[in-house]
């Protein structure tokens, strides 16, 4: 059977990457569908994935298992898993890059379509507010307030973030526009430069032919 | 006794201030779209604003006039569209839900080459005076909260695509700046090669082997 080429469908979570609830997605069967996040140095994330059992009674079976593979854009392997239902991940950031969380569903004759919940939270979000009520007993006002305030930091560190990127493409496009500029007194120069060369050497020629 | 009865409210009220602040928020995915891609996304309550925004950040592919864009489609669980915007580069949409379920979103892409779409869908509830009404712990306090962190979130949904437009643009730079270097310094060549050959050409015109009188 020819290997069917794998449809790798790059999710690329390239912007802040900050909450997310359940996504859900569907997987057929030998497909590769791959979720990358932007993700800052420092920064927590959490991920959980399960399948959606399409039939709450019966257990899975392994055609319906997922493979699952969570590396960086450096090629570090953060967590893996063969032919589980579900799972979860979770590490600190140690630079600022693609991390991807790839999965797979094993090939099947009848092509089947699995249903994947993906959960991945990423700062502010990655943080277990349940816990933290839990633990030190705070007024529930008091945690929705300082979640806010969390919030509100991060989306301040995010607005330097993008301040830098614009100056970093106008520094680009500031390169771009000078080189431009040589290039453009480089082909005058190559051009008469060519022209005089041409001229030399076909003035020399002929008068080696002694036709001038 | 009644301290432990406050203590359960507390935690019963705090379950379900989570409940209704925190609901279901896509961080945001780019997908490389070559037919169709679709995201499944739980609506809790009727009446809450599903808002987003999505950018295609393009690799390498120039937006001629010849490709009209991508498709964007919602339906709702009862199957109705109830959201299409057609042939965009990217765009950001609101509207609130019609009933709560399971909504579809979903890219179409008309054309063969895979486009890589980034979006944010953001579901968010504010409790209504009806929901004050029902449920005693709710305080006039807690909508003002829950309308502050909409607020954020509509900030943070905001610099997601601000940021998926750098991208892009980034990218738009980069490749013209590689190409526009690349065509000036392959003219260059092409007119030093050019001259080469004129030079040949002309010189072999005048060569001994062939007659030079009938030039």
């Amino acid at each position: 059977m020819i290997l069917r080429s794998v449809l790798v469908l790059v999710l690329l979570v390239g912007i802040l990457s900050h909450a997310s609830e359940s996504l859900r997605f569907e997987l057929q069967s030998s497909q590769t569908k791959c979720i990358a996040e932007d993700i800052k140095s420092n920064s927590m994330t959490v991920g959980k994935y399960h399948v959606v059992k399409p039939n709450e009674d019966h257990p899975l079976p392994d055609s319906h298992k997922l493979t699952v593979r969570v590396t960086s854009s450096y090629g570090n392997n953060f967590h893996s898993a063969e032919k589980v239902e579900s799972g979860q991940f979770a590490f600190t950031a140690a630079e600022q890059g693609d991390y991807m969380a790839c999965f797979w569903v094993p090939e099947h004759s009848p092509q089947i379509t699995v249903t994947v919940d993906f959960d991945w939270r990423t700062g502010v979000h990655a943080k277990d507010w349940t816990n933290v009520a839990k633990k030190g007993q705070v007024d529930a006002m008091q945690l929705e307030l300082k979640n806010l305030f969390d919030t509100v930091q991060s989306i301040h560190e995010e607005m330097f973030y993008l301040r830098e990127r614009e100056e970093e493409m106008q520094e680009l496009n500031k390169a771009t526009t000078s080189k431009m500029f040589w290039l453009s007194f480089l082909s005058l120069f190559l051009c008469l430069s060519v022209a005089g060369l041409q001229f030399w050497h076909l003035k020399s020629f002929f008068e080696k032919k002694k036709l001038i | 006794m009644m301290e432990k009865r406050r203590g359960k409210m507390w935690a019963l009220a705090l379950m379900c201030f989570l409940l209704l602040n925190w609901v279901a928020d896509v961080s945001s995915l780019s997908v490389t779209v070559t037919d169709v891609e679709c995201v499944y996304e739980y609506v809790l309550y009727e009446g809450d604003t599903i808002s987003g925004n999505f950018v295609v950040v393009d690799h390498d592919i120039f937006w001629t006039s010849d490709h009209p864009g991508i498709d964007f489609i919602v339906t709702s669980p009862g199957g109705n569209t109830v959201h299409s915007l057609k042939g965009t580069s990217g765009d950001k949409f609101e509207f609130k839900a019609p009933r709560s379920g399971m909504y579809k979103f979903c890219f179409h892409n008309a054309y063969s080459t895979p486009e890589t779409v980034a979006f944010y869908i953001h579901i968010g509830h504010i409790p209504s005076d009806h929901d004050l009404a029902k449920d005693e712990h709710l305080n006039p306090i807690n909508v003002k909260i829950a309308k502050l962190r909409e607020a954020l979130e509509s900030v943070t949904a905001e610099q997601k695509y601000l940021k998926a437009r750098d991208t892009r643009h980034r990218h738009t730079n980069e490749s013209t700046r590689k190409r526009v270097i690349g065509y000036t310094v392959g003219e260059y060549l092409l007119l030093v090669a050019a001259s080469v050959l004129q030079v040949f050409y002309i010189r072999r015109l005048f060569s001994k082997s062939v007659a030079y009188n009938r030039v």
